[in-house]
Formats: structure tokens, C-alpha cells, sequence
């Protein structure tokens, strides 16, 4: 194929088919470089409509606001706490039940497959869901971002068929070794499913990372993850700093927030090309049965 | 069957009674159902009393009563909401940006996929994809806030361009009803076309070679081997995901609209979804809202499966 593909003549139609990619190559990544650019420029630069994609007066002052403001720093360390210990607590619960569920033999394992695959076209809906969670007095605690999400049905089903792809025969040499269940999960299974664990990993920390709809039902004003404190600051509904004496939208400069953005964004786009290979062959398993 | 296995399985078909065969299963499994417990509570309790909740339709909510509610009105809210304008609105309002969604947002990464594909390049077409599926993975709240600076009336890039190039007057697109449509579409096929295509490329890949050798034997252009080879070949892969739209037909990117919601162009962005949200949370009517989301859940079950037998009836693909 790639000896074939390299003795091809560039024809018009190659020529037609790279200016598409290169056009969209550009539409994904100018977005995020205009925002760089505008939170590296000077206000008077912004205001008389001088950035494009370079930033002018190269300054790194909106940086040091945000960085100075106690509400957005406290947001920052709210996201990094509900993003890891929403992981972590998703992860264990989704790779447990995966096991247990990819064992067909267990007494009621088909019923619980079944009742699974049925929550995922019809589900509980938002006021009932909202009704529970406040009724288990979980509203107004970091808890109510942690626990009710745990499970994810798709990411569970991904996890079940890459557990029964494991031979069966591993399995048994390892009770013949003397191990338990617990211990082949945690020494065999695991270890032996790292793509697929980490594809769920990294669906669900984005999932908690982006997450604000949640943060804003459930949670109180000063828990509030860092996109719900962009969200606040683009609407207009929360000033930046805590001090901050006028809440009229136009004061917040472009530049801050720009610089709320970027910041906001990097982890994910830092992390994003490390686990990147891990998705694709994570998702490809997942779908096979489709 | 190795050693194992089969040394267990003549353990179990012995004589003995079922009771005892049962004994022995739970002796050797327990640790699984152990493993089972904790997430199975917890999969319960949120996702199927959430959905034994939705008995709150038909019964009044009465604060600090719990979340079943507490005596029955029958089809009351349901009544209600069907002579609400209000409602009507929101639905018509959701088939429509449904529909022009899947006009456009459906076809375009099959488009870009085929694209893809013919790039010959390997490592062009790598930094392609881990780009294109990057918006993917970025916050509703952030794409909004980028289209926000991008699209302001005062200092936004296209504004700007507009009317430098136009000599068009700035125009207020996120605030005015006929832009909010165009905006959300449009968002939603930049956030989502290269993931959405991951799909199609993995469909492509599975495409056996030997049928393009044989197309070039016959003397097939290249549009020809996509048009005869490539598309017919995929095709049961593009049948599902357009059940899977048309199956989530009433379910809309809800976070997206919620923030591009504002009063002035409510009358076009006001969806079932933020209908729901309003209604239940923002007037705390929690009966009248369980019973718009529960009916607004029916069908889409319904949509599901009749977008599911139609497609197995046809083509003879389904996806269960």
C-alpha cells in the first residue's frame, strides 16, 4: 500500500483534497490561538480591535490578575478535587461491575446486563434524578458531584467486552496458582486491559473536568467548579475578583477572560495527546460488537 | 477446554442435588457477587429509582414529602402541558434544530472521512485526526465563551472581517433568534465532525484491499473505487449511526442551549429539554416537568426502536 501510495502522481484532485484538511487543520486550532493571543495583549490593543492571531503589547498581566483572584483559584482546586476523586471513584466502581458483569455464568448476570442495556434508552430524566439526589441530602456537598455519576453504562459496556475478550484460560492458571478473584483482577485483568481502562479514564475526568450543568443544580456558590465560574463570568453573573466592584459584564476585559479560557482548557489539551493512543484502540474494541 | 475447566465441570455434574450444586457455586463465586454488590446498589439507586421516579407525573409534589410525591392527580400535568403553548413551542422547536442538525451535522463526517482516507500522506493524516478530534474533549462552557469573543458585536474577529471586507454593519449574532440555529449547528459540527468520523474511518479500514486491486484492474477511477467500493462498503456502518440520530432525536446538545439560551432569542432556542429545566428547577413545578420529560423520554424510546425496525426492514442492519 505505502509502496503503491508513494509512486502515485499528485494529481488535482490530492492537490483539492490537502487544501480542505489544511482549511480544516486551521478552523480546530485558530479559536484557541486567538484566545492566546488575546489574553498575551494589551487592553488598549484589544479595545481598538488590533489582535488577530499574534498578540500585541506581548504582556502576561491577565495571568497574574486571574492567579491573584481567591474565587478563581478556589474553583481551580474544586475541579482538580471533583475530576480526580469522581475518576477515581468511577474507575473502581465501573471496573468492578465490568468484572463481575463479563462473568455469564453468575446467578441474575443476564438480568443485570439487561437492565444496563435498557437505563441507556430510557433514563431516570433530570427532576427525578435531581429529586433523589437532594433527597439523599447530598445537594450542597462535594458529594453530589462524586457519587451519582459513577457509572457510566457505555464506558461499562466497553470495559465488560474487553474483560471477555481475556482467554478464560489465564484465568484458571491463576486459581490453580492459588489466587482469588480479587486477585486476578487486580494483578491479571487490570494490568492486561490498560487501553480500555485508560480510554475510561480519560472520558471520565473529561467529563468531570467540563462539567458545570451539575456544579450549578447541586452545588453552593462557593464549591463551584472552574466552568462554572467561566460560565458566570461570560454571563455576566459573577464578578472575577471578590472585590471586584462593578459586575457589568463590559468591565471584565476580553483579555481575563481569554486567560480564563486558556487556563481552564491547557490540562485537557496537555493530557489529551498522552492518552490519545490509548482512545482509539479502546473505542475500536468497544464498537466491534456493535 | 483446558485441564481446569474440565476438572471443575466434572465436579459440578456429579449426582448430587441441585441445593448442593448451588452450595458449591457461591463457595467458589462469592467473591464475584461480593464485587457486585457495591456498584449494583449503586447503579440501582441512580439510574432505576431516578426511573420509578417519574411516578412523580402523575402524583402532587409536596415539599420535604419525598420524591415520589404524594397523592394522584392521573394525567393532570400531562393535560396541562399539552394545552401549553409553552410546550408546543419547545417541541417544534426541538424537531426543527433536530432535523437541520442531522441535515447537515450527518452527512459531514462521512464527507470528511471519505476525505481523510484519500490522503496518502500517513503522517499528515495522524496530526489530521488527533486534531480534529481534540474540540471533542473541550468544554460546552469554553466553546461557548470562544464563539462569544469570536462572534461580540463590539470586537469579534468576524464582525470585524465582516465589515472590513463587507462593509456589513456588526451584527449581535448570539443575541438575535434567527443566528441562534446557524450558531448551534455550526458549533456542533466543529466540536464533533472528527470525532464522529473515528467511526467511519475505523469502517474504512476494515475494507478488505483486495476489492480495490480488483477496481483497478477494471480500469476504476478513484472517484469510482470511493463511489462503488468504498461508500457501498460502509454503508451498514452510516445505517446505524443515522438510527442512533434519529433515535436521539429529542435529546439535543441540553448544556449547549442552556447557555446559548437568552430571552431574546427564546422563541427559537427554547427546547424541550430547557422547558424541562425551567419548569422544574427554576420554578420548582417538579410534577409538571417529570411529566414533560417523561413524555418527552417515551417517544424518544419509541423514536429508537421504530427508527430500528425500519432500518432492519430495509437494509437488513439494526443495532439490537
Amino acid at each position: 500500500m505505502n509502496r503503491r501510495s508513494n509512486l502515485h502522481r499528485f494529481t488535482p484532485a490530492d492537490m483539492l483534497i490537502y487544501l480542505i484538511m489544511i482549511a480544516v487543520l486551521l478552523i480546530c486550532i485558530v479559536p484557541f490561538i486567538y484566545m492566546l493571543a488575546l489574553s498575551l495583549s494589551s487592553p488598549s490593543a484589544i479595545i481598538n480591535n488590533k489582535v488577530t492571531l499574534l498578540p500585541v503589547g506581548l504582556n502576561f498581566n491577565s495571568y497574574q490578575e486571574i492567579f491573584s483572584y481567591p474565587n478563581f483559584f478556589r474553583a481551580y482546586g474544586y475541579t482538580f478535587l471533583y475530576t480526580a476523586g469522581g475518576t477515581l471513584i468511577a474507575l473502581f466502581m465501573t471496573t468492578v461491575f465490568a468484572y463481575a458483569l463479563s462473568k455469564s455464568f453468575l446467578f441474575g448476570q443476564k438480568l443485570v446486563l439487561k437492565l444496563v442495556v435498557f437505563s441507556m434508552f430510557f433514563s431516570g430524566g433530570l427532576i427525578p434524578t435531581y429529586l433523589l439526589i437532594a433527597n439523599l441530602n447530598l445537594t450542597g456537598t462535594i458529594w453530589a458531584m462524586l457519587v451519582p455519576f459513577a457509572i457510566s453504562q457505555f464506558n461499562l459496556i466497553i470495559l465488560i467486552n474487553f474483560f471477555r475478550a481475556v482467554p478464560a484460560e489465564i484465568e484458571e492458571a491463576a486459581i490453580i496458582d492459588g489466587l482469588d478473584y480479587f486477585g486476578i483482577l487486580r494483578k491479571i485483568i487490570v494490568p492486561l486491559s490498560t487501553p480500555a481502562i485508560a480510554t475510561i479514564a480519560l472520558f471520565t475526568a473529561v467529563f468531570f473536568w467540563n462539567d458545570w450543568f451539575n456544579g450549578l443544580i447541586y452545588l453552593n456558590t462557593h464549591q463551584y467548579p472552574v466552568m462554572l465560574f467561566l460560565r458566570n463570568i461570560v454571563n455576566g453573573t459573577m464578578m472575577v475578583g471578590d472585590a471586584a466592584g462593578a459586575g457589568d459584564k463590559s468591565t471584565i476585559a476580553m483579555s481575563i477572560k481569554s486567560a480564563v479560557i486558556i487556563t481552564s482548557t491547557l490540562p485537557i489539551i496537555i493530557l489529551y495527546p498522552l492518552l490519545q493512543r490509548f482512545f482509539v484502540a479502546g473505542l475500536t474494541v468497544g464498537s466491534v460488537k456493535g | 477446554m483446558s485441564d481446569a475447566t474440565a476438572a471443575l465441570n466434572r465436579q459440578d455434574s456429579g449426582y448430587d442435588s441441585p441445593a448442593s450444586r448451588r452450595r458449591r457455586h457461591f463457595k467458589r463465586y462469592w467473591q464475584l457477587y461480593v464485587m457486585m454488590l457495591i456498584p449494583l446498589v449503586h447503579f440501582l439507586l441512580f439510574k432505576y429509582v431516578p426511573l420509578f421516579g417519574n411516578i412523580l407525573a402523575f402524583r402532587r409534589f409536596r415539599p420535604g414529602m419525598g420524591p415520589f410525591g404524594t397523592d394522584w392527580v392521573g394525567l393532570h400535568y400531562f393535560e396541562r402541558f399539552f394545552s401549553d403553548p409553552a410546550f408546543w413551542r419547545a417541541f417544534r422547536n426541538t424537531l426543527v434544530l433536530s432535523f437541520s442538525n442531522i441535515a447537515i451535522n450527518f452527512p459531514i463526517p462521512i464527507v470528511f472521512a471519505l476525505l481523510l482516507n484519500e490522503v496518502r500522506h500517513v503522517k499528515f493524516k495522524k496530526l489530521m485526526q488527533t486534531v480534529s478530534y481534540m474540540p471533542r474533549f473541550i468544554s460546552v462552557v469554553v466553546v461557548i465563551a470562544i464563539m462569544g469573543e469570536i462572534l461580540s458585536p463590539s470586537s469579534g474577529l468576524l464582525n470585524r472581517f465582516l465589515e472590513s471586507v463587507f462593509g456589513v454593519d456588526p451584527i449581535y449574532f448570539t443575541n438575535e433568534p434567527f443566528w441562534f440555529r446557524p450558531i448551534y449547528i455550526l458549533s456542533e459540527t466543529w466540536q464533533y465532525t472528527g470525532w464522529t468520523a473515528i467511526i467511519y474511518l475505523a469502517a474504512m479500514t476494515g475494507i478488505n484491499k483486495e476489492m480495490f486491486e480488483a477496481a483497478d484492474i477494471d480500469g476504476a477511477t478513484r472517484f469510482q473505487k470511493v463511489k462503488y467500493v468504498t461508500i457501498p462498503s460502509i454503508m451498514s456502518t452510516i445505517m446505524v449511526m443515522l438510527i442512533l440520530q434519529v433515535g436521539h432525536l429529542l435529546s439535543l446538545g441540553f448544556e449547549k442551549i442552556l447557555l446559548l439560551y437568552t430571552p431574546s432569542n427564546s422563541a427559537v432556542s427554547d427546547i424541550i429539554d430547557t422547558l424541562v429545566y425551567r419548569y422544574g428547577l427554576i420554578n420548582q413545578n417538579y410534577s409538571l416537568a417529570t411529566a414533560i420529560g417523561l413524555f418527552s423520554g417515551i417517544v424518544g424510546v419509541i423514536l429508537v426502536s421504530s427508527s430500528n425496525w425500519l432500518s432492519r426492514k430495509l437494509s437488513g442492519e439494526s443495532i439490537y
